[in-house]
Formats: structure tokens, sequence, C-alpha cells
């Protein structure tokens, strides 16, 4: 009994050292974690352990970089060792024929990997991710043989004599040395990378890992944050880069081939792509492992394959995966009745709504009403190959409205919702929003003028939490600069929390409050559902569209969708459904259109267009005996 | 211009040997969209397996045809037992799981196949019996061709029409076309998919064997080493045409064994991989989807 009051105050005891650890910045843990590696290394170890650790360090910097890249934004780059190459050269030459002092070079270093990141992805940002795989790695070898063609570089002989680091007049010259550079260097690394992988930029490129379009579509621009990625796993190349030049003070282009490339790709998949810890562990491993195997002498490389798929059998997920599940995903947040939430969405709402009209009209638009023409789709035709998939159509959609899109399977109804999100451009016809144009613009665009969207086969990101992915829904929202997220910035830390706010009450709008720590996939089919809903609703659109949102949900759920689709239209949000059932259609909507093949038939209010014989022939045939059935439901 | 063709004869030589190697990565990756770094070194298993039977069994004293028939046939039966292998032990259990797993596993391979080449036949260079085929030739004009090098040709010509055949006449074929499409589909049509799939491995195994044994020949020299850079143009020339695409793999191939003659010829040695890869980024920006290749769905 007292053994186990005991245990238990033990285990208490332990839970809020836990915590306390788990809520100091993130940066004092890694300097307090990173420290007490570094003492214990260089007080115990000689110098071939050190050296070996500096080694580690060195892989763990390009793995951090390279995870942005890889692990975040999932474009699989072969050729990194190139980045890691322009760093060293970048250094090596500032030092060697400038005399700069290391610490020096390292910011421009940094900055010239950056734009090396740039190079090459701004050309390559469309290709698949097979094709970038080559690519990268092509970029890799012709950056090693540019230097290795490189006269003033040193040909092949490389760069000699690169001097010591040294601090205010000190030579930092023993592997002791090294290790501490290498680990403040690291803690910069580490630091950057953990701030970068919770602000809106890590999420937006995690968001693109799992699904680019939806991504696209819910207002993240994927484009420029694939940029990004290329640019920021640069820079840490080039950190990575410099440090290794000045360490091993001379360097060749054999340094820098397509096999290293591979092992700071086995580093973060035998980590766990993605997570941090993982990648400290995977470099650990690739370097350390060798060098354990130093017994097997010239079978080293062969037991290492071994081991290597070995592992990749075991564990593909990694030995330290990254697990986005969230026990309290709202931890630490102001409560709030649920009462209180509609109304601060209200509010919140209304406010965003005033803002957008003001902005909007500064900018010499006229904005709509209640009951104005809010979207006016004029002449719409799409077309792929032969087929007229949406043939001229036109209608309108009025401010305040619910509006239903229905019509046999294959009527071009998700065409018509992709011409007017821009993720297909619509080969004739007008697509007006609020009195602009739509037609031509990228989909993230489109989400900023003030329309969502949801899928008709659920595009949720699957591997993020529930929560987490309506805060990619907020993406649009943010205001927040990239330097703001490195450095987490008090302004960005603000943004964040009111992202997570925001993010909390739409899933209490939709009733998911409680699952919001669950992986999206882990939901039922109906609640996944309700994800993208609140996903949609969260950049505060002006018109949201919906695409066969009560597909897979059972009557009782069906029930609870009409209330939320009510009190979407309650806060003031117009609504579009394409929708199969008719007796959620029906009861829901304002008015409804059907298309079948392509063509508008009909458009009128729900009893209207029951009874409308061209719609009872669009789903029945021409049996007069069928006509009732439409009727009934 | 009798040098520019004199290039191209050599380029069309080894252009062939890769359009070989680039259709085994084009099959496999058109079934499981997996990029099975270890082709090129099937390849070098394959010449190892050709020069062991030439050399230590002592084949090459038999009359020519008997000998070539069987430096060709059991290394690709070899090989293609080897990549079975891998497909059951390495590739399977992660088929439907991370496809980055996956590609890690596919560099392990490939390394553990060069380090066990290694212990197997040694780090040092082997050399092919060097009169195998006759080595003269002739001159069309002020071009030299040698027979070696038309028989080389024809042997791929060959080679290659016999998977066009297999992939467009019979229904092991068809089947395979369907799985490149809809694994899914495939499957609910009854297609025993993982039957296809060892066929892919067994065809692509063969292919890259082949390939081995007539660049044994045609240099005489191996390596265990020589997997890497044929693995990688083979790649290369697979992406060019289009992944995933038969005639695609083979104009690439022959492209990029014309590309590297041209620049080893007219510049140096030195920048063939420059131009190489620089053509290929060249024409991916420019068409996203290689020469011949069409949409795919992503499914990374």
């Amino acid at each position: 009994m007292i053994a186990q009051l005991a245990d238990r105050r033990i285990g208490r005891a332990y839970a809020t050292a836990r915590n306390r650890f788990g809520r100091t910045p993130f940066w004092s843990r890694v300097i307090a974690v990173l420290a007490i590696v570094g003492a214990t290394v260089v007080i115990n170890g000689d110098d071939y352990v050190t050296s070996v650790a500096v080694t580690v360090a060195t892989y763990a910097m390009l793995g951090l970089g390279l995870n942005i890249v890889v692990g975040y934004a999932g474009l699989l780059d072969l050729g990194y060792a190139a980045f890691f190459a322009i760093g060293a050269y970048t250094s090596a030459l500032l030092m060697t024929q400038a005399k700069w002092n290391f610490f020096a070079t390292v910011p421009l270093a940094v900055l010239f990997t950056g734009t090396a990141g740039a190079i090459l992805g701004y050309p390559t940002l469309r290709l698949r991710s097979d094709y970038l795989a080559i690519v990268t790695l092509g970029f890799g070898e012709i950056t090693r043989i540019t230097f290795n063609n490189w006269e003033y570089a040193g040909g092949p002989n490389g760069i000699l004599g690169i001097p010591w680091p040294s601090v205010f007049g000190f030579e930092l010259n023993t592997q002791a040395d090294f290790f501490i550079v290498g680990l403040a260097l690291l803690a910069i690394a580490m630091i950057f990378a953990q701030h970068l992988d919770h602000s809106r930029l890590g999420r937006g490129w995690v968001a693109i890992r799992e699904d680019e379009f939806a991504a696209e579509s819910v207002g993240v621009p994927s484009l420029r944050l694939k940029l990004f990625a290329y640019v920021m796993g640069g820079m840490w190349g080039g950190l990575a880069g410099a440090f290794f030049a000045t360490r091993i003070g001379a360097i060749d282009p054999t340094s820098f081939t397509f096999q290293l490339s591979v092992l700071v790709l086995i580093v973060i998949v035998l980590g766990g792509t993605g997570s941090l810890p993982g990648v400290l562990l995977g470099a650990l491993v690739v370097v350390g492992l060798p060098e354990v195997l130093r017994q097997f002498a010239d079978q080293r490389l062969l037991v290492f394959a071994v081991l290597l798929v070995g592992m990749m059998l075991l564990r593909p997920q990694g030995l330290w995966p990254r697990i986005r599940r969230k026990p309290k995903p709202f931890y630490g947040l102001q409560e709030e009745e649920p009462g209180d939430v509609a109304e601060r969405i209200l509010r919140e709402h209304q406010a965003q709504i005033v803002e957008r009209d003001r902005r909007h009209t500064a900018a010499g638009h006229k904005s709509s009403s209640v009951g104005d023409v809010l979207l006016d789709v004029h002449g719409v035709v799409q077309q792929f190959g032969g087929l007229r998939a949406v043939d001229n159509v036109s209608f309108q959609v009025r401010n305040g409205e619910i509006f239903s899109i229905i019509g046999p399977n294959g009527g071009g109804k998700t065409t018509l919702f992709n011409c007017i999100t821009g993720v297909q451009r619509p080969k004739r016809g007008r697509i007006m929003f609020d009195g602009r144009s739509l037609v031509g613009l990228r989909p993230h665009v489109v989400v900023s003028r003030g329309i969502g969207r949801t899928f008709q086969g659920i595009r949720l990101f699957k591997n993020m939490a529930v929560f987490e992915n309506v805060m990619v829904g907020l993406y649009p929202r943010h205001r927040t600069m990239t330097w703001q997220a490195m450095l987490h910035t008090p302004g960005e830390r603000k943004d964040e929390l009111r992202t997570l706010q925001e993010s909390r009450r739409w899933l209490s709008f939709v009733g998911l409050e409680s699952l919001a720590g669950r992986l999206a996939t882990e939901l039922s089919y109906a609640d996944q559902r309700r994800v993208e809903i609140a996903r949609a609703l969260a950049a505060h659109p002006h018109l949201v569209l919906f695409d066969e949102p009560a597909a897979g949900m059972n009557p009782t759920e069906k029930v609870e969708l009409m209330g939320i689709i009510r009190k979407i239209r309650d806060l003031g949000i117009t609504v579009v459904l394409i929708e199969h059932d008719m007796s959620l259609v029906m009861r829901v909507s304002d008015r409804i259109a059907v298309l079948d093949h392509g063509v508008l038939i009909a458009l009128d209010k729900p009893a209207a267009v029951q009874e409308n014989p061209a719609v009872i022939e669009a789903y029945l045939g021409r049996e007069e005996d069928d006509l009732g059935a439409v009727k009934e439901a | 211009m009798g040098v520019f063709l004199q290039y191209t004869v050599i380029g069309l030589t080894v252009g062939s040997f890769y359009a070989l190697v680039a259709l085994g990565y084009t099959i496999v990756y058109g079934i499981i969209r997996l990029i099975n770094f270890a082709q090129g070194d099937l390849s070098m298993v394959g010449a190892f397996l050709g020069w062991t039977l030439l050399v230590s069994f002592g084949f090459e004293h038999l009359p020519i045809y008997i000998a070539l028939v069987i430096a060709f046939v059991i290394p690709m039966i070899g090989t293609a037992v080897v990549n079975i292998g891998i497909l059951q032990f390495a590739y399977k259990p992660l088929l439907r799981r991370s496809l980055l797993a996956i590609l890690i596993t596919a560099l392990g391979m490939s390394l553990l196949l060069q380090n066990s080449a290694e212990l197997i036949w040694g780090p040092a260079i082997q050399a092919y019996p060097p009169n195998l085929l006759p080595l003269s030739g002739f001159f069309v004009g002020p071009v030299h061709v040698t027979y070696v090098q038309i028989a080389l040709v024809i042997a791929s010509l060959l080679l290659m029409g016999g998977l066009v055949a297999f992939v467009q006449g019979t229904t092991m074929g068809t089947a395979m076309r369907a799985l490149a499409v809809d694994h899914d589909a495939a499957r609910l049509m009854g297609i025993n998919v993982d039957a296809v799939i060892r066929i892919a491995f067994v065809l692509g195994a063969m292919l890259a064997a082949a390939s081995g044994v007539m660049l044994g020949i045609y240099y005489v020299q191996i390596q265990f080493t020589m997997g890497f850079l044929l693995g990688l143009r083979a790649f290369t020339a697979a992406v060019l045409g289009g992944i995933g695409n038969i005639p695609g793999a083979m104009a690439g191939g022959l492209l990029i064994g014309l590309l590297e003659a041209y620049t080893t010829g007219y510049l140096s040695g030195t920048w063939e991989d420059v131009v190489v890869f620089g053509v290929l980024i060249t024409v991916l920006v420019v068409k996203p989807t290689g020469l011949f290749g069409e949409r795919v769905a992503e499914r990374m």
C-alpha cells in the first residue's frame, strides 16, 4: 500500500519533471542535451571517438537540411551533396584566397547554397517526384564535375591548406575544439529546423507532401513553398559544408559524390523522415555503425548493406518516427464555453468580411451584399478530347443562398467545381466572383479570393493530426514571414496561438473538438468529411463548394450535416453543394441546378425542379411508370 | 563528317547496352513505381557470371556459337534468380508501405550486390577472352565498323523486339500493361499481381544480364563497380524517354549513348556527365514527362 503510494508519487514527480522539461523552450532543451553530450564526449573520448563524433555532427546537419526537402516537403533529392560541396568550396576559397575568418565565411556559404537551391528548384518545381530524383542526381554530378574541372578551385586536387577556425586569435585545432564548434552549429541548425517544423511553413510543406493537389486547393501556394524547401535545404547543407572544409583542412571533389547524397538520405529515412530526433539517431547509426563494424574489415560495407536492408524491413517508418498524433492538442489554450464558440466564430467571420470588403472596395471593386450575385458562371465550356464535360453552362449564385447542383453521374458537376477553383482552366466562358474574374488563377489564389472547397473523394492530409489539417486551411490568413518563423518571434508565436485557437473553434463548430488530436485517417468516413468542411471554412471564405458531403454518411449523420450546412449559411457564407442525396438537397437548398451530360437542363426552386419533366427524364429515362421516384425522395 | 559517323557508330553500340538496362528500369517502374537501383548491378552480376563460364570454366574453347549461347543464357537465368530473390526478400514486404523505404532498400541491395561480387570475384579487373568474336571489321566509306559492334547491336535489337512482342502479344504482357494502369482493377479482373511483378523482375534481370555480357565482350574489362555508372546512365535514359514507356527507354538509351560518344569525341571525357545530365534536365524542364512519357498518377 505504502509502496504503491510511493510509486505513484514518484510517477507523478517524474511526470511533472517531464512536463516541465517539455514546456521549456526548445532551444534551451537542445542546448542542455548537446552540452551534456559534448561534455561527455570531450571528457571521456579519445581523439578517435571525438573525430567520429565530429563526423556524426556533420551528417546530422546535412540530415536536418535534407529532412526539410525530403522529410517535410516530400521532394526526393538524390544530389544533396552538391549543396555540401558548394558550401565547402565557398568557405574554403574565402578562407584561403581572401583570408577570411571561418566564422565570417559561414553566412556567405549559407547564402550561396540557398541561392543554389533556388537555381535548382525553380526550373524543376513542376516535375514529378521520381523525375526529380534523377534531376537532382544530375545536379549533384554536374556540380562535382564542375569543381573537378575548375582550375581556380584546384581542379581534381581540390583546395589544400584550409586554415583552422579561430576565435579571438585562438586557433581551434584539436578534435575536441571541432566537436564543440560542430555542436554549436548543430544546435543552431536544430533550433531553426524545429522552429520551421512548428510554423505554418512546416505545416504547409507536410501538407504538400501528403497531398499537393489538396494543399493547393485549400490555399497553400505549393510552388513557392517547394522553392522555399530547396532554398532552406540548401542553406543547411552549406552550413555543414563550411564546417566540413575547415575541419578536414583539404577538400577535393571526391568528398562530394553521389554516395554521400545517398548516405544522407539513408540518415533521414533510417531515423524516420520528418523527425528531428530521428535525424540525430540516423546520423549516429550511419556514421557509427561502419566504425563499429571495423572488425569486419573488408566486408564492413557488405555487413552495413545487410543491416540497412534488415532495418528497413523491420522498421520501414524509421527508428524514431515522427508521430503527429497529439493527446492534448489544445493544452494551455484558454477554455471557451461551447455557446461562446459560435458567437466568436460569427464575430470573427464578420470582422473578416468587413476587412475583406474594405480592401475589395479600396481596390475599386463593388462588394456584394446579401441577395446580390456572388458567383457568375457564364457560358462555361470544358472539353476533354471529344467529350464535352461542361457544355455552355450559365448560372448565378446569390450571396447568402444554399445552391445545389445535382444530376446523374458524369454530368460535369465536379468538372465545373474544378473550373471555378482554378484546378482546370475552362476552354471557354467567364467565371466572375464578387465582380472579378477567376479564370486562369491558380487554386491557392482562388482560395485567397474567398472560395473554399471540399472533395468528392476525401482528400485530407492523412498523416497529419485533425487540428493540423484545419490549421493548414488557415494558411492564407497568416501574415508572418519566413524569417519570423525561423526565429520564432513573439509575433509569430501569437499568430500560431491564434491559428490553433481558431482551428479549435472550427472543429467545435463541426462537432469534432474531442477528436482533434487524432490522425486524420483514424476518423470515421463521416467525421473525415466534417474535418474537410472545417478545413474549407477555416480561411473564412465568402463561398464554399461542397462536393458530395453526404456520401457515405448514415441517416443520422446526414441530419447533422444538414444542421452544419444551415449553420454555415447563418454565418453569412454562401454554400454551393453537389449532392446525390435527394432528400437532403430538397430540404436544404434554396435553388437547384440540374446538369446532365454537361448541359444545364433546369434551374429552379426545389419543388419546381422535382416536377420538371426534363429532370425526371434525365434521372429515370422515358418510362412513364417511374415518374414518382424523384418526387418521393 | 567521317569522324561524326564514326562517333555515331560507337554511340549506337554503347547506347544499345544502355537501352537494355533502361528497359529493365522502365518495366519494373511501370508496374510497381519503384526505381530499382540495383538494376545496373544486375548487369554487373550477369557480366561476371558470363566471365566465370567463359574463362573459369573454359567454355571459351568450345565452338563459338555454343560458347555464346551458354555465355548469354545461363547468366540471364542466374541473374533472374538473383532478382527474384531480391524481390521476394527485400521489396515485397515493403510494397504496400512507404515508397521511400523501398528506395532505400533498393540502394542497399545495390551496395549488397557490389560487395558480394567483390567478395566472390575479387576487387581486381577481370578480362573477357579478347578474341571471342573476330575483332576485324570493314569500312563503309570512312567509317570503320567491327563485326562485334554489328553482332551486339543486332543481339540487342532482337532482345528488345522480343520484349515488345512479349508485352504486346501475350496474355502475360497484356496483364503487365493492365497492372501498369491500375493495380486494384487488374487484381479484380483476376490477374495474379504477384506473378506479373515476378515476371517483370525476371525480364528486367535478363535484359540487364545480357547487356552485362555484351559489355564484357565489347570492352573486355569488367569490375564489380561497373554497374553503378551503367545503372546511372540507363536510369537517365529511362527518364529521358519517359519512364514506364518501352519505346521511350530504347530511344533514351540510344540517345544517351550518342550524346556520350559525341561529347567524348568532340569535347572531353570529363564533361560526359555534365552534357548527359544537362540535356536530361533541359528536356525535363521543357517536357516534364520525358520524350515519350504520358502523364502518370503520382503515388508517392
